[in-house]
């Protein structure tokens, strides 16, 4: 009995501290989180965004809380008022959703040192994209001789059974369809073109993965020799010696901005904003754009060097030529019915 | 209440309060949840009706990845008990220093992660893997087979990764049958065939029928099994609900497509659960 009497005086006594000092609240004590990506990108924003972070804001606490995009939206949803995250980072597509459902607050432009310098595409007053993802043509160059140099080069008949794509689960996937619908007169709103190419390229395809991960562990296993792929996912792979190279083709390499966002009704929004303004940065850009990160930077301050600057585009006036934005506005719109068309058509 | 008499039964349900406390928490409640969400109408929860489940059971196609779903089912459960009982058998028949070799090699797979087990199979089964060299090398095949992302795949490696679910129950109704039966039934004139027809399965179905429901529900249920050698479109309904609720963010039908599937299984674990009567019905006949 006494116990449970010391325990009620502790709790009391600690429930009215906590009347008395706000700040002693786990919400507004509670530093930084920043739901950032698994994977790759938790290392190389652990070693190279959050010492930056440190050190502009003279070591503020801050926590890399690695997510999927939806995991962030769901999290956010639920507690809105007092989101257990302050910084979200997001592919296209939940961004949007984000945007769209009031979880975003808007980025403080005027405020900003480096949105300025962002080349065009990666202004977003929602959230500024600091890095890029890019989807161009993955093979094996042991089995593949001759580079490809064209998405059309996937119909070729020696790819009979050898090639791989993704299902529209994901972004890659999906971005991979418009852009097919765009080669054969379609666009974001009109995609049939793409289901006929797809339905063409049926006798050729050895794979179709739940995930651009599938495909990595694919081409370990030989399974496929060519597949729409993503740029940074094949510097992994190549890093641990598999046989596989990237072209983007000449229709331009699809982008994908990958934006980061001050959430609504953050307690840490002045923190949160200096992250961003660090993942802005072209020190911070520059080393990401280094080995073994090798990430695109989208800062025009950062002169493009290295294996990116050799593979991709040698500066940014190049990007904006190359790179294929897509418009993710339109796609949303309709992603639910090819989903499901993509699920009921494309059996192999 | 120190006068009256203590009922010492109290204490047991005393004692499982935790759990049904959890139990209530973390499953009664996000099930109610989950039946809530499937009766909106849609993804704003605006109106409520039975459109979901209308989409879902009037739809071909859904109906096809739930039928396709329980068959794998019992492809995989079937599969087991062909291979498990003959390793659930041979344990009971072996001597006891190999009993302990034969335990440890069925108990194995569990101190390896799924994820680890299934990716083993992958290596097994994809172009260059094991089973396509060693075909290739004995000259009985040209050009590899394709054995991963087909359906054969995915049982061969959910057979193999759910196998200790349907060899423990079995070894123990084995174990529980008096060795002394088989010795009178082939005293009494029945050959090997007939003493296992007769005797031995009866008195194990049981085992047979826990070990299937075990590795069923495992099997239809194990989504990195299902994605990682199934693939991309062969669409089961575990699949089904991630691309819903993940990717199109249409938690509604992804709540429904739940129950539906839940329901169904319930189902078949309901038909189980009767056999199950039945057989003890039979064994102690």
């Amino acid at each position: 009995m006494l116990l449970t009497r010391r325990n009620l005086m502790q709790t009391a006594l600690t429930l009215g501290a906590m009347h008395a000092f706000p700040g002693l609240t786990w919400a507004q004590a509670r530093p930084l989180v920043f739901a950032t990506f698994t994977g790759s990108w938790e290392e190389a924003h652990k070693a190279v965004l959050v010492p930056a972070f440190r050190k502009a804001t003279g070591n503020a606490d801050m926590v890399l809380d690695p997510m999927l995009s939806v995991d962030q939206i769901a999290k956010v949803t639920a507690a809105k008022n007092n989101p257990p995250i302050d910084v979200m980072l997001h592919d296209p597509g939940p961004a949007l959703q984000a945007v769209a459902q009031g979880l975003v607050e808007p980025y403080p432009v005027e405020k900003s040192a480096y949105y300025k310098d962002l080349i065009p595409a990666a202004q977003e007053p929602s959230g500024p994209a600091p890095f890029f993802q890019v989807v161009g043509l993955t093979y094996n160059p042991e089995t593949v001789k001759t580079p490809p140099t064209s998405w059309a080069d996937l119909w070729k008949p020696e790819f009979k059974g050898r090639v791989g794509i993704t299902n529209l689960n994901s972004t890659l996937g999906t971005g991979f369809m418009v852009e097919l619908a765009k080669m054969h007169g379609g666009s974001e709103s009109n995609i049939d073109p793409a289901f006929k190419a797809i339905e063409a390229l049926r006798p050729s395809l050895a794979a179709v993965a739940a995930n651009p991960g599938q495909l990595a562990t694919l081409f370990q296993q030989g399974q496929i020799d060519i597949s729409p792929g993503n740029f940074n996912a094949i510097q992994i792979l190549k890093a641990r010696g598999v046989p596989v190279e990237w072209v983007a083709p000449k229709e331009g390499a699809i982008a994908f901005k990958t934006t980061i966002h001050i959430v609504k009704n953050s307690p840490n929004r002045e923190l949160a904003f200096k992250l961003i303004e660090a993942a802005l940065s072209p020190e911070v850009q520059a080393t990401l754009m280094e080995e073994p990160y090798l990430i695109v930077p989208t800062n025009t301050k950062v002169a493009m060097k290295g294996e990116i600057a050799k593979a991709l585009a040698k500066d940014h006036a190049e990007i904006a030529k190359k790179f294929v934005f897509q418009d993710w506005a339109k796609i949303n719109e309709q992603r639910a019915a090819w989903i499901e068309r993509f699920n009921r058509e494309i059996r192999v | 209440m120190a006068a009256t008499l203590r009922n010492v039964t109290t204490y047991d349900l005393r004692l499982a309060a935790p759990l049904a406390l959890g139990f209530v928490v973390f499953f009664i409640t996000p099930l109610v949840i989950l039946l809530a969400l499937s009766f909106q109408a849609d993804p704003q929860g605006t109106h409520y009706g039975l459109t979901q489940y209308v989409n879902f059971l009037g739809d071909r196609f859904s109906l096809g990845v739930l039928g396709s779903t329980l068959w794998l089912g019992v492809k995989v459960t079937l599969l087991t008990l062909l291979l498990g009982y003959p390793v659930a058998w041979l344990h009971q028949r072996a001597p006891s220093w190999a009993k302990g070799i034969i335990m440890l090699l069925v108990l194995l797979p569990l101190l390896t992660s799924v994820v680890v087990r299934t990716f083993a199979w992958v290596v097994i089964l994809g172009r260059q893997g094991i089973v396509n060299a060693a075909l290739a090398s004995l000259g009985l095949i040209d050009t590899p087979l394709k054995l991963l992302y087909t359906d054969t795949g995915v049982v061969m490696a959910l057979a193999q990764v759910q196998m200790p679910l349907m060899v423990l129950p079995l070894i123990t109704a084995l174990g529980r049958i008096d060795p002394n039966l088989a010795d009178a039934s082939s005293v009494l004139g029945a050959g090997h065939w007939r003493t296992f027809r007769k005797v031995t399965l009866p008195l194990s179905l049981p085992g047979i029928i826990a070990g299937c429901l075990l590795t069923y529900a495992a099997a239809i249920t194990a989504f990195i099994t299902q994605s990682l050698i199934g693939g991309g479109q062969m669409l089961f309904m575990p699949m089904y609900i991630y691309q819903q609720a993940s990717t199109l963010q249409n938690w509604p039908f992804a709540a429904a497509i739940s129950i539906v599937f839940l329901v169904a299984v319930l189902v078949v674990v309901s038909i189980f659960n009767v056999l199950g009567r039945l057989s003890r019905g039979y064994t102690n006949a």
